[in-house]
């Protein structure tokens, strides 16, 4: 099981290292997005670390659809998926394989996205950028959780990624709500304890659909 | 007697309301192979998709290895090793990389040493460094038959092992299928048209309008050259 594990997410990486194409479009994507929200918020109006946290969060969902979509997308071509449905490989192994891959390329995408919005809203990079970090790990973990049991779903169905964002964002929406509420306070200097109940939220959302997926993925990634 | 490998009953398969197969009844024992010819859109490759667990029946049941296909166990899905019309490869790998990947899903002992054993027995061991995407069909095909052999499985599904496939290549295809029986391995092909095959004899079933029925020409099938795959 850790060999197939392995195996997998080895494999994952290096089409991702060959090809750039997720890495790169998360961080394009990202970039565009901040810039459009950094524009379009009125500094005077909005507090900064607000609209930053705002802004990071939807960079975020954006890149983590991509990163989802596409960890399954390499699986589709030459039928793959049906050789690793044939191999020993458990289908829930295949699911934690997926959501590591997934929760890699976001991972990035999210540094990238970190930088550029203390550069975009005129932060500084001090304690309060780095508190952020657990907050973007729950994020991004209950993100490619959901994005990655859904594009499983989606990837089965013609016009598969119009789907994805159709069925992925308005499930993420108590989570999103409290990552974004989480990070501004997270920007302001305030305590974790301050953030606790946006970050149970957070936690019981990664719960929920890491467990779903690792139990249905075999469901909905399976028999035709 | 032993168990058979292959077993259904009143296997049966419909698209929404149009029945693909019917009332497959079909038995294979360790070391036969069996060819199942018919035309386009007749269910062969249905049926092979079913026996390997990718397609769930709408009645009937298959049994593989005595296990319900509907459910089939981690150790029983490694003795199967399916030849598609898809490859199942990634353009993005190497020839090399491919086989090392699935080596690894199967834990054979030496991923490397296996991938190369492979490459050289589809003698693709000169291009092995070379992504699967730069690859012709015909190569692919190869590639794709040593990935379904690699694990050595008892039972092995084909689906038109001989499409696409120069003179060259149908005869390193046709002596992996014979090779397989030789060690025991279970093997069920389909074709559009009976194969030949050196030195090994398979029973022939044919696919028409859905029901699996013996050929009628029996008599096809002999030793000697591949030669209705020629076309000679």
């Amino acid at each position: 099981m850790v060999s197939g594990f392995a195996a997998v997410l080895r494999k994952d990486l290096r089409l991702e290292l060959r090809s750039g194409e997720s890495t790169l479009a998360l961080l394009a994507l990202s970039m565009l997005v901040l810039v459009v929200l950094v524009f379009a918020l009125d500094a005077a109006r909005v507090r900064s670390v607000d609209a930053a946290a705002g802004a990071l969060w939807v960079a975020m969902v954006f890149a983590g659809m991509l990163g989802a979509n596409r960890a399954l997308l390499a699986e589709r071509d030459n039928g793959a998926i049906r050789g690793l449905l044939l191999s020993p490989l458990d289908p829930a192994t295949l699911f934690a394989t997926k959501l590591a891959a997934a929760l890699i390329f976001m991972a990035v995408a999210e540094v990238g996205a970190v930088i550029l919005m203390v550069l975009f809203f005129n932060l500084d990079f001090d304690a309060s950028t780095v508190r952020l970090a657990p907050i973007l790990v729950l994020g991004a973990i209950g993100f490619s959780a959901l994005a990655t049991l859904l594009s499983a779903i989606t990837g089965r169905t013609r016009g598969g990624d119009l789907l994805l964002p159709i069925l992925a964002v308005p499930i993420f929406v108590p989570a999103l709500i409290a990552g974004v509420k989480a990070s501004a306070a997270a920007l302001a200097g305030a305590p974790f304890a301050a953030m606790g109940d946006w970050l149970k939220i957070m936690i019981a959302f990664d719960v929920l659909f890491v467990t779903a997926g690792y139990l249905l993925f075999e469901y909905v990634i399976g028999q035709d | 007697m032993s168990a058979p490998v292959v077993e259904t009953h009143s296997l049966a398969k419909s698209y929404g309301v149009a029945p693909v197969l019917r009332d497959v009844d079909l038995r294979l024992l360790a070391g036969t192979g069996a060819f199942i010819i018919g035309g386009n859109g007749s269910g062969k490759s249905t049926l092979l998709r079913m026996l390997a667990g990718l397609e769930a029946p709408s009645g009937g049941r298959a049994l593989v290895f005595g296990q319900d296909t509907r459910r089939l166990a981690a150790r029983y899905r490694r003795r199967i090793g399916m030849m598609a019309h898809e490859s199942f490869l990634y353009p993005m790998l190497t020839a090399r990389e491919n086989l090392e990947f699935y080596a690894e899903l199967f834990s054979l002992a030496d991923p490397h040493a296996s991938a190369e054993l492979w490459l050289g027995r589809v003698g693709l061991t000169e291009v092995a460094d070379n992504r699967v995407r730069t690859f012709s069909r015909g190569m692919q095909q190869r590639l794709s038959a040593a990935r379904a052999m690699l694990a050595e499985p008892a039972l092995l599904l084909v689906d038109e092992p001989f499409a696409s496939l120069d003179h060259d290549g149908a005869e390193i295809v046709a002596g992996l299928l014979r090779g397989a029986i030789e060690r025991g391995a279970s093997v069920i092909a389909t074709a559009h048209a009976v194969p030949e095959i050196d030195g090994v004899e398979f029973a022939v079933f044919e696919i028409s309008r859905g029901l699996l029925l013996p050929h009628a020409h029996k008599e096809e099938v002999r030793r000697g050259r591949i030669r209705s795959l020629l076309g000679r």
